[in-house]
């Protein structure tokens, strides 16, 4: 019997070990691949400032690839781009915003931490299911011989798609309409050629985020840059993906071949694919995040912060994992109900960030967002960049109706969906 | 006859990095492991071990990264043991087996083992020599490339491949030095309660240095041509499995070489890998010491 078992080394799992350890809990973080992140893939970019209060200085050791100082909004067409473009030589310094890293040297480091306060990491060891006694989660099954482990408080860090969350019925059985489809790629490139292209020096990176590349399926298109690789990949709805038929790495192929993204990636060689599921149901599809004997967190209950031109997943998982550790601690230490995790959420940026975005999801994976706009705001742009001497100059409205007839946008719907903008991002 | 069965084990990362631009190599130490070989030797020390009633030890020459595959064997009931190496990659390149042989041997601290097991070769660039340069310095039987190996009541019975599905069978002397395929076996798992205490548990350094190897590698290129672009397909299925098979296409005759004295061979060896696009530099740049 120990006192709490963390199912799954990603950095939820981690962080959860890592507040619960450090409370002088026995903590067991399990963990199904020989070592954490060797199973996991993202898109690239973690914002570490989640860690400013429990490891200070994180910035001086964490495993970066290189600290985001640019960060670029795209919309595409297929003859078009448009990019909103922004650098800070801020961001490149201490405290820093966003850095890419690889996962497997990311969630190696930060289990690190939790092993470090005494956490005891057990790999290569899958949890197949929870224990469960009178209603109440008092340990998990595993695949190795005698493998049943008891414990005071499970958390299931087990990311996206939970089966331990499943099993207790807090998330349905399946649910694709709030899940999309990442996929990607990791193209070799020259360090001094990434710089070079990208107009960057040194440790200094870029994320790109792009709409209007999925061919017109609900989702968005990403490059970031590494040290000497970049990646390159899309995310899409699943339920649009298999309307289609259109297979995800052709998705890929279209981006890299775009007139605007092609000169980036000339000459790379692909050096690793990646798949994953990533929760986006937002704040009005989360689960219970407790039941006796059991919290989920992070991905797991789908807590990644999937808001249009925001993704975040990793700092949601650490700052919910965190929470979920020290909840474990009160209820072990103190006897306080399981119940307190989500209150304490709802005080942090990660229900406060989840509730304000609610509408976002749905905003952004809508048709006319996804289809309409990218065309009509690109025609828009060339055509105040057109130069049509001798012909005047029209006016912006004018290019603006113009542009919204051709792509079939009423400008009513325009505003709506402007307010709506409003009030969801305001 | 001692009371120890001891398995040696390679841990390495068995899929590592290859950068498609240039070639490199680049393992991860997280992920180092044992191949199905080395797994198959600890699955066949283990069994025979409990039937002879001997102690088993598991030990491996490398780095701290070896660790963890070693404590999956402690969890599996063996004693274990590192001997340091921490070699780079080049250093390695140039190991003399004979000299890791020595240093193993010498790591048993004077007991003599009735079985040795390894793997037929190392995952990552295994030249199957250990194993002689074990029995070598044992003073002990062989048998390398071992498909199964059973206790019976006349002794220790091993079968290996021969050539057109044949197979051989041997009784095998003890002590024995045997290198194992990565087959023939059902793998066990540690259990739970094993696992987590072997997790932090200590793995006991041997006080043993292997010393360096006579040879000193250099530099070394990538450990193979750099990807080629080919131009997409074209023509009709038979034409396309043609020129996919080169069926039709009239090919290098093979080369014999020699007799001719060893600088000569290294001389024709280095220029078929400069033909062949493993080498790019010229012969003169490269300098064996
Ligand atoms: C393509 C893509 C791009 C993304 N881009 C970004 C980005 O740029 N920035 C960002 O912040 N987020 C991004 N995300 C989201 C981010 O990856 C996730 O939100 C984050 O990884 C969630 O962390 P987690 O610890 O909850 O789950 P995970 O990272 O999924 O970790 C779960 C862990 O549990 C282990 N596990 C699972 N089941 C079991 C079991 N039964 N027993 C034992 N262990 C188990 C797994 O092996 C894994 O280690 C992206 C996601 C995808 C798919």
């Amino acid at each position: 019997m120990t006192d709490v078992i963390v199912v799954g080394a990603g950095p939820a799992g981690a962080s959860a070990a890592l507040t619960a350890a450090r409370a002088g809990l026995e903590v067991v973080l399990l963990e199904r691949g020989p070592f954490p992140g060797s199973k996991n893939a993202y898109g690239g970019v973690v914002y570490g400032r989640v860690l400013d209060d429990v490891l200070p200085g994180w910035y001086d050791e964490v495993p970066v690839q290189r600290w985001v100082t640019r960060r670029s909004t795209m919309v595409l067409t297929d003859t078009q781009a448009l990019t909103v473009d922004f650098r800070s030589t801020a961001w490149g310094e201490a405290p820093y915003n966003g850095c890419t890293t690889f996962r497997a040297d990311f969630d190696s480091w930060l289990a690190n931490k939790a092993v470090e306060a005494g956490a005891q990491l057990v790999t290569s060891t899958v949890a197949t299911g929870l224990l469960v006694e009178n209603g109440v989660v008092v340990g998990v099954t595993t695949d190795r011989p005698d493998g049943d482990l008891r414990a005071k408080v499970v958390i299931a860090a087990d990311g996206v798609n939970s089966f331990l969350a499943k099993q207790l019925g807090l998330l349905p059985k399946t649910d694709a309409a709030h899940l999309t489809l990442g996929v990607k790629e990791v193209l070799s490139l020259p360090r001094e050629v990434i710089d070079e292209r990208f107009g960057v020096r040194g440790d200094e990176g870029v994320d790109v985020e792009i709409l209007g590349c999925t061919r017109g399926i609900a989702g968005g298109g990403f490059v970031y840059t590494n040290k000497d690789s970049l990646s390159v990949g899309v995310v899409v709805s699943i339920d649009g993906l298999a309307k289609s038929g259109i297979r995800p790495e052709e998705l890929i192929a279209d981006l890299k071949a775009h007139p605007a993204v092609a000169p980036w990636v000339q000459g790379a060689e692909v050096k690793e694919y990646a798949a994953h599921l990533i929760p986006e149901g937002g704040y009005d599809h989360l689960p219970e995040l407790s039941a006796p004997g059991f919290l989920v967190t992070g991905d797991a209950a789908g807590l990644c912060l999937a808001a249009g031109i925001w993704l975040e997943g990793v700092n949601f998982a650490i700052g919910s994992g965190l929470a979920a550790g020290k909840a474990a601690a009160g209820h072990v230490q103190r006897d306080e109900p399981l119940t307190s995790y989500k209150q304490d959420l709802e005080g942090s940026f990660v229900l406060q960030d989840h509730k304000r975005l609610r509408k976002a999801p749905g905003l952004v994976l809508s048709d006319r967002v996804q289809q309409q706009y990218p065309g009509m705001i690109a025609d828009l742009v060339e055509g105040m960049f057109t130069v049509t001497n001798p012909t005047a100059k029209p006016g912006v409205l004018t290019l603006l109706r113009r542009s919204a007839k051709k792509h079939g946008v009423k400008l009513r719907h325009l505003a709506a969906d402007g307010l709506s903008g409003g009030r969801t991002f305001r | 006859m001692g009371e120890l069965v001891v398995v040696l084990l390679r841990c390495t990362d068995l899929r590592p990095g290859v950068d498609p631009l240039t070639g490199a190599i680049s393992r991860d130490p997280r992920a180092s492991a044992l191949s199905a070989s080395d797994a198959a030797a600890l699955e066949h020390g283990l069994r025979i071990g409990e039937l002879l009633g001997k102690r088993v030890l598991a030990m491996t020459a490398g780095g701290p990264e070896t660790e963890a595959p070693l404590r999956e064997a402690l969890a599996l009931g063996a004693e274990v043991r590192r001997v340091p190496v921490t070699a780079s990659y080049l250093e390695e390149l140039a190991a003399d087996e004979r000299a890791l042989a020595q240093a193993l041997v010498a790591a048993l601290q004077g007991e003599v083992p009735d079985l040795v097991l390894c793997a037929d070769r190392s995952a990552d660039r295994g030249t199957g020599a250990l194993p002689a340069f074990l029995a070598h310095e044992l003073g002990c039987a062989q048998a390398p490339g071992l498909v199964s190996l059973e206790l019976t009541p006349d002794g220790l019975v091993a079968e290996r491949r021969l050539d057109y599905g044949r197979r051989e069978r041997m009784l095998v002397p003890l002590p024995a030095v045997c290198s194992v395929e990565g087959a023939g076996v059902r793998l066990r798992r540690a259990s739970l309660p094993a696992s987590l205490q072997a997790a932090t548990a200590a793995v006991p350094v041997a006080d043993v240095a292997v010393k360096p190897g006579a040879v000193r590698v250099v530099r070394a290129g990538p450990s193979r041509p750099r990807p080629r672009h080919l131009p997409a397909p074209t023509g009709t299925s038979r034409e396309r499995l043609l020129a996919l098979t080169g069926a039709l296409l009239s090919h290098e005759p093979p080369t014999v070489v020699g007799p001719v004295g060893a600088e000569e061979a290294a001389d024709e060896l280095l220029d078929f890998l400069v033909r062949q696009g493993y080498l790019s530099e010229a012969r003169t740049g490269w300098a064996v010491t």
